[in-house]
């Protein structure tokens, strides 16, 4: 491969081919639900084109496919104008396609530079020539513009450099479509710039991008053209010419207004739970929550709006203790309870149903009694000890009734139920103490359309029974049916609190990180835009 | 007399060293070796046999090394193959190993635990002349088997081969993580299973050097815990050779010390033997504490 | 490079059912016993089976004298018996911890050091009263057979420690130890080998059936794996223990106490094996001498993975090492065959506990060929 700066690929004339990666029609359903229904997707050589759309709106499942994956039900990838299988990422990398997951392959034990040649290293008869590599590495870093100390240990780098070597790994083996998801979900503003940049010079010398992303300012400045996704549908293609902000977010979240349906909402009373300046990082020591601050009252429901990686899940294991905080108070009618175990918060009437319900919402290899039973509250259950068998029955059919659970025998392992009946038992264990606090993340993901329903009404139970009901979504819909105020996160900060009538549109407004034009319960820090 | 204590602790050090470098390597690649003492013990039986039935100590020591490449894969085979968990597989197959060679023992040679060869011949003393009588230096390098040699020679190889050929980095890639080294398209199975293979050929050279170094025979529980005492080493010393190394030769010199004080008096022999396990505990220990405290997400 | 990841049990334990009549339920886990165990311990058979032949030995001709020297008369039976108990101590301790996903190898330690204790507290006992004469040995070893065990189970409560190596160096150094204390204070007078003195009678645990060898050490294991049947399945703690070891993030976001179960587990399998020690000083050997345990914590791991940590599975898995363990030492008495043949089939049947066994080459043919099939 040719090394000189500003390089036009020799592999196909671009002239020639129209469509250098794409989609024709392509479906695919993971049981009920349709991630994508009759797409298409037409990529021109030596373009970045990005793809927008809300959470679940079929995005991933689309780029999966179009690096071999996973397999389209009906339709077909297209890749130089040609309908074809790609039937493994060996065959996508045979064409030259390469996909920079938000999980990077970067080993941290090794240096940059190993790891950019990591599995084709230069040199003969198993020695490395070290002095190639490194003269690779900086023709490389140096074509596309960004500087790149390639002798650091990656365990050192920053996750912006290690993004960096992801990308020009995929270079050094000779990708020249680059797809990738939500690039800059990770990065701080700066390091975004700074990536697009690198995704513009990799355009200029004849290569391909895809890109997904939330954050439309960065798509109006960079992509060629723009296809939205919603509901799994391709909705239109854009240039970014032919429309501002606004007009791309309508597009995003639909201008359909939501049917009316019959939503109670709360009857809030004296606030319960006070958040104050909450901040708090990631498993990777990224800042994630940034002087978060909000109340939670009694006998409401508090939405929580955010794009996935705006600090959601770090607010919600925040809140129940599973994560520290770095700093900020949190306190329980009054009373701090920040350094307290999770089992401690727990007893002081907290209660939590986790995103992530296999490995933390359930017990799977337990059974639906032991699952309907663990807690704190446990002790209540026992006498010196000891389980009394009784209690346990009698607790076991209050928790699995409460929630109308379906199920055969409370014997049988929590596995053996259906997503949305597992959830329910989740809820019901939950909800059946009467907790001061619900935490709900995420509480009706992987549930079908009649689950969700009743997911619904126990949360609504819960919060007419005087529980203050944190309830984080990336469902819009979902916020805007039960919430008697809606929360937005963005990067980590409270962009605004909405009323829970608001329109789609408002809310999507603000989470896409535009200043919030309603009402606040406190100023809110100037956002970055 | 410190002569002598630095001559003995060398001496001693040199099977630890070999079977210390095969774990360590066989830790780089992400599999922690309980079975060298397995390995160990089934070099110094071949090494034996073969040098007895050649009459050449070099073709037993390479029997010796051959035996260990095999015993080293077949282990290995159970781990990454058959997904056996690696300490449960590395215990059962050291009493496997020891089961066979105690067996076989007793059912072929006719003798219990001791075996001696005839026509064995031991490795050679290299006397270097001049250096021979130079204090301190003659008792470090003269006067030593080749063994010895290889060690000094093993550790900057093996160090270099790790840092610059494709072998060493695959190896630490994987050993680091294997789903991004196997999404990156290295054979990380077979790269562990090489790892194996290296892990028991140096661990079985081990075994020779006890059994064709200064005593000439073999018998049974002559490895003596040398293989866990090679794991406390490559864990003492993170799995890079230089400090892996170091850490044998220091517990080499703890085995010396305590010979030296059996015969003078005083201390007992049993406490000082257990120095490099406590030492690995408190490294563990260590290190575990310190990562505790930087992560964020705490386990109530 | 010094991992300090933990690891969980190398195997899951089944689902417990709480409802199921205890008959049935005793049915269900032998045939899973039987399933797990089957592919271990016919693969043992058959590399045993190798090495006899290649020695030119008759496979079935020593099977069969095995089987008859383990169970043929009731003084074997009861010989067998004597040897199943040590590692029905050390069997239940090892799934003690498992359960909670607590992945220990230290339960030897524990069983070395509460045999040692037991000798010599058992040594003093000649003026003290009946009954506390056995009890005071046995607290002893109780109590030392835990402390082998603190130090591993703080760091890996409090610290995420892993404790799979701790556990394994403590062993060694229990040994040295363990060597060096009786070798300075407790060596016996005028004995060739480092051993202690011989416990006292009174504080000998009673043969079951003289002049057989089984003591009441056996009725103690056997208490002992009953009560970790009962308390896994209806004590609060043992709850946890489940939830722990089956589910730890689950457990953690529920507020169950990780940490106490995780030091429980490793301290109390350390108080089980020390229990073990000390009934087999007490009760088979009548003091501590160098090679007390015939990797006896070791055979224990094999067994409470090959039961999958199962209380009946455990029974029956010991009795089955006790049998080769009792057939092995006297089988040679009638034909030449040394005793280490048992060594290779227990630890043959260790190494496949764990395995897995799937025909991972088939799969891949199957899902290439749906490949093809597509257009």
């Amino acid at each position: 491969m040719s090394t000189a700066r500003a390089e036009r690929l020799p592999s196909s004339d671009p002239a020639a081919v129209r469509c250098r990666i794409g989609a024709r029609g392509i479906s695919r359903s993971f049981g009920p639900v349709r991630a994508n229904v009759d797409v298409t997707l037409t990529v021109r050589p030596g373009t970045v084109h990005a793809v927008v759309g809300e959470n679940g709106a079929g995005k991933s499942t689309l780029m999966r496919m179009l690096y071999g994956l996973d397999q389209p039900d009906a339709g077909s990838v297209i890749v130089d104008d040609e309908e074809i299988l790609l039937s493994s990422p060996r065959a996508a990398i045979e064409r030259r396609i390469g996909l920079v997951q938000q999980e990077l392959a970067i080993i941290p034990e090794l240096s940059l530079l190993e790891n950019l040649v990591l599995g084709q290293e230069p040199g003969a008869f198993g020695r490395i020539d070290w002095k190639a590599a490194q003269k690779r590495a900086e023709e490389l870093s140096r074509s596309v513009g960004v500087a790149i100390d390639w002798s650091a240990s990656a365990a050192r780098t920053s996750i912006a450099i290690q993004q960096q070597v992801e990308i020009l790994r995929l270079v050094y083996r000779g990708a020249d479509v680059l797809i990738l998801d939500e690039p800059t979900a990770v990065l701080a503003p700066v390091q975004a710039d700074e990536l697009l940049g690198l995704l513009s010079s990799l355009r200029d010398a004849g290569r391909t991008v895809i890109f997904i992303s939330h954050k439309l300012d960065e798509v109006l400045s960079i992509a060629d053209h723009i296809t939205v996704l919603r509901s799994g549908r391709t909705i239109t293609e854009l240039e970014p010419g032919e429309i501002d902000r606004a007009g791309l977010a309508a597009f995003i979240v639909g201008d359909s207004e939501m049917p009316n349906r019959p939503t109670t909402r709360g009857n809030p009373g004296t606030v319960v739970l006070h958040a104050d300046a909450i901040s708090a990082v990631d498993d990777r020591g990224v800042t994630r929550l940034d002087g978060v601050a909000f109340e939670a009252r009694a006998g409401e429901i508090l939405g929580i709006a955010a794009v996935a990686g705006n600090g959601q899940e770090e607010l919600a294991e925040v809140l129940i203790g599973i994560r520290a905080s770095s700093s900020g108070e949190l306190s329980l009618d009054g009373q701090g309870i920040g350094r307290m175990s999770v089992r401690a918060r727990r007893r002081a009437g907290l209660a939590y149903v986790s995103a992530d319900r296999k490995q933390e919402g359930l017990a799977l290899g337990l059974s639906l009694a032991d699952n309907s039973i663990a807690s704190p509250a446990l002790k209540e259950l026992a006498r010196a000890g000891w389980l009394r068998p009784s209690a346990v029955a009698a607790r076991v059919d209050a928790v699995l009734g409460r929630a109308a659970v379906r199920f055969g025998s409370a014997s049988d392992p929590a596995s053996s139920l259906s997503g949305g009946n597992q959830q329910r038992v989740v809820l019901g264990r939950e909800t059946i103490g009467k907790p001061r606090v619900l935490i709900a993340s995420q509480p009706t993901r992987g549930v079908d359309v009649k689950g969700i329903g009743y997911i619904h009404e126990l949360l609504r139970r819960a919060r007419d029974e005087g529980a203050a009901v944190v309830l984080f979504s990336e469902e819009l819909d979902e916020l805007r049916e039960l919430s008697d105020r809606i929360l937005v996160l963005h990067r980590g900060r409270v962009a605004g609190v909405l009323d829970g009538e608001s329109s789609r549109a408002e809310i999507g407004e603000l989470m896409l990180g535009h200043t919030s034009h309603a009402s606040h319960d406190r100023p809110v820090e100037g956002e970055d835009a | 007399m410190i002569d002598l204590l630095l001559a003995s602790a060398i001496t001693l050090s040199v099977p630890l060293v070999l079977a210390a470098l095969g774990g360590a390597i066989h830790r780089r690649s992400g599999t922690v070796n309980i079975g060298l003492e397995a390995h160990m013990i089934l070099g110094a039986l071949i090494g034996a046999v073969v040098s007895g039935a050649t009459g050449n100590w070099a073709a037993g020591a390479l029997a010796g090394l051959v035996a260990g490449a095999l015993s080293g894969l077949l282990m290995n085979l159970v781990i990454t193959r058959l997904k056996g968990n690696e300490i449960i597989v590395g215990l059962g197959y050291n009493i496997v190993m020891f089961g066979v060679i105690g067996y076989v023992l007793r059912a072929v040679f006719g003798v219990s635990g001791t075996l001696q060869v005839d026509g064995l011949q031991r490795m050679p003393k290299l006397v270097i002349p001049g250096v021979a009588d130079v204090p301190i230096l003659g008792a470090l390098i003269s006067g030593k088997d080749p063994l010895f040699w290889l060690c000094v020679v093993l550790v900057p190889v093996l160090a270099w081969l790790l840092r610059s050929t494709t072998w060493g980095v695959r190896l630490r890639a994987t050993g680091a993580s294997e789903p991004a080294s196997a999404s990156l398209g290295l054979r990380t199975l077979a790269i562990r299973d090489g790892a194996g293979i290296v892990a028991g050929a140096l661990a079985a050279l081990g075994g020779v050097a006890l059994s064709l170094g200064t005593v000439g025979l073999f018998n049974e529980n002559m490895t003596a815990g040398r293989g866990y005492v090679a794991l406390a080493a490559f864990y003492f010393g993170r799995s890079k050779p230089l400090p892996t190394a170091l850490a044998c030769l220091l517990f080499g010199f703890f085995d010396a010390l305590q010979i030296r004080l059996q015969t003078v008096g005083g201390f007992n022999a049993d406490i000082i033997s257990t120095l490099p396990y406590i030492a690995v505990v408190v490294v563990l220990a260590f290190t575990g504490i310190r990562q505790h405290y930087r992560g964020a997400r705490a386990l109530s | 490079m010094t991992g300090t990841a933990t690891q969980g049990a190398p195997v899951a334990p089944e689902p417990t059912e709480a409802s199921t009549p205890v008959g049935r339920r005793a049915a269900t886990a032998l045939g899973r016993v039987a399933r797990h165990a089957g592919v271990p311990v016919v693969l043992a058979l058959a590399i045993g089976a190798l090495v006899l032949a290649v020695t030119g030995n008759d496979p079935l001709e020593v099977y069969g004298r095995l089987l008859s020297e383990a169970f043929g008369t009731p003084s074997r039976i009861n010989a067998t018996l004597a040897a199943t108990t040590p590692i029905l101590f050390t069997a239940v301790a090892a799934a003690f911890a498992y359960r909670a996903g607590a992945f220990t190898v230290g339960v030897e330690g524990s069983f070395v050091l509460g045999g040692l204790t037991a000798s010599v507290i058992g040594s003093q006992m000649a003026d003290v009263p009946p009954v506390l004469s056995v009890l005071l040995p046995l607290l002893g070893a109780t109590i030392a057979g835990g402390l082998v065990a603190v130090i591993p189970g703080i760091l890996r409560a409090w610290w995420g420690v892993d404790e799979v190596v701790t556990t394994l160096m403590f062993n060694f150094i229990v040994t040295g130890l363990a060597g060096w204390s009786v070798q300075s204070f407790f060596l016996a007078k005028g004995q060739a080998n480092s051993s202690t003195e011989y416990v006292t009678e009174n504080a000998e645990l009673p043969a079951l059936a003289p002049p057989g060898q089984t003591s009441i050490g056996l009725v103690i294991g056997l208490v002992i794996l009953i009560a970790y049947a009962v308390w896994m399945r209806y004590s609060t703690l043992g709850f946890e223990f489940r939830a722990v070891g089956s589910a730890p993030r689950f457990s953690a976001a529920q507020g169950l106490r990780v940490k106490t179960v995780l030091a429980t587990a490793l301290i109390g399998a350390g108080v089980i094996g020390g229990i073990g020690g000390g009934s087999h000083a007490l009760g088979l050997v009548h003091r501590y001498s160098e090679g007390f345990s015939a990797n006896f914590g070791f055979t224990g791991i094999a067994i409470a993975l090959l039961a999958r940590f199962n209380p009946i599975g455990i029974l029956v898995g010991a009795i089955l090492f006790g049998a080769l363990n009792s057939a092995g030492a006297t089988v040679q008495l009638f034909i030449d065959l040394p005793v280490q043949i048992i060594d290779v089939l227990q630890g043959t049947v260790m190494i496949f506990a764990v395995a897995v066994f799937t025909l991972p080459k088939l799969r891949r043919l199957r899902a290439a060929r749906a490949e093809w099939k597509r257009p």
